[in-house]
């Protein structure tokens, strides 16, 4: 019975912790990276967004998404890298157009991914 | 490939561990909650093993959510009889010395041929040769055998739950007539107040009534009649 209970109180531990952590550090890395993502969109709809710009913003990606690994599907994490290498080749070639396409879809899976965490309805079932 | 052969390790160190902490019985031990559980846990640990776009604590967390279900139900049910009862169900006894209890066998939605059939993987060939007999909250059966009889022959059932059996009749060289004739000498004018009825190579017959204790007697078998 005490081991029964230890392993209980273990365990549930384990997962709460595991929880928290998983809750912070993705939400905060969208976070950051949504922000990122959101001036470069400014500077792009402006016509003034360099590619250092986007190189920032995949530096700062890249930073994170090791541990992302962890957490989010990997298919996710492939497809946000996509976006971000299409739109560094549009803005070298001055396309801001279709940069700004690409980042606005990063935009968009930076609200989606953290989103899905969430204890929701939609998410549960 | 070494992914897959690394996350495979570490999945099933995760299962090893959580089996152990378990405290696993054997496959035909279990309780229903228990097999349940272990069947998820296969499956859950199998996903993530072979399909490396599923991060791995997904998998590691699903069977730590199962453990600590299985936790919890197992102290649960050190604490109380009654949800013990509730999840993992309790023994039903099927055969008392009344003889066959078919309310207690469609309570676990079973019939009289499943066990006979139970019993006889008991090692016990007729219904009488065991004083009492209970089918355990997970599925086996337990039997408390009459000592006083042997069976020398095989019994067959030829009426459950007032059905007549046409192909163990057939099998046997008998028909339906001398069944009904049985019955009638034993003043038994409705088949459907048949219960369990067999007979044996030797002319030997388990006869249970509804609502009545089961009798044993002897009936002779035509030469005709294929002694089994």
């Amino acid at each position: 019975m005490v081991r029964c209970i230890l392993s209980i109180i273990i365990s549930v531990a384990i997962v709460t912790v595991g929880a928290i952590y998983e809750n912070l550090f993705i939400h905060n890395a969208f976070d950051n990276f949504h922000t990122m993502l959101y001036n470069v969109e400014e500077k792009l709809q402006n016509e003034n967004a360099t590619t250092e710009d986007i190189y920032a913003v995949q530096k700062y990606w890249l930073s994170k998404k090791r541990i992302l690994h962890a957490f989010i599907p990997h298919t996710e994490i492939k497809e946000i890298d996509l976006w971000i290498s299409e739109a560094i080749i549009y803005t070298k070639n001055k396309n801001y157009k279709e940069a700004e396409g690409k980042i606005e879809v990063c935009l968009e899976l930076s609200e989606q991914i953290p989103n899905n965490f969430k204890i929701k309805f939609e998410n549960l079932f | 490939m070494v992914i897959i052969f690394i996350r495979a390790v570490i999945l099933l160190f995760t299962l090893i561990v959580v089996m152990r902490l378990m405290g696993k019985r054997q496959i035909g031990e279990m309780q229903p909650y228990e097999f349940i559980i272990t069947l998820l846990i296969a499956e859950l640990a199998c996903v993530p093993m072979s399909d490396v776009s599923i991060p791995l604590i997904y998998g590691i967390i699903s069977v730590l959510a199962v453990f600590i279900l299985h936790q919890l139900l197992t102290i649960f049910e050190h604490i109380s009889k009654n949800f013990k009862h509730l999840i993992s169900g309790k023994p039903s006894i099927v055969i008392n010395k009344n003889g066959v209890d078919i309310l207690e066998l469609k309570r676990n939605n079973l019939g009289v041929d499943d066990l006979i059939e139970s019993l006889r993987i008991t090692g016990n060939y007729s219904l009488d040769s065991v004083q009492y007999a209970l089918y355990e909250a997970n599925g086996k059966l337990s039997v408390l055998e009459n000592e006083n009889i042997t069976v020398k022959s095989l019994p067959v059932l030829f009426v459950a739950e007032g059905k007549i059996d046409k192909h163990n009749l057939t099998l046997c060289k008998l028909n339906e007539n001398y069944i009904l004739n049985l019955l009638k000498n034993q003043n038994i004018t409705k088949l459907k107040n048949v219960e369990v009825l067999t007979i044996d190579g030797n002319g030997k017959v388990y006869l249970k009534e509804k609502n009545k204790p089961y009798k044993n007697f002897f009936v002779k078998l035509g030469d005709e009649t294929k002694k089994w």
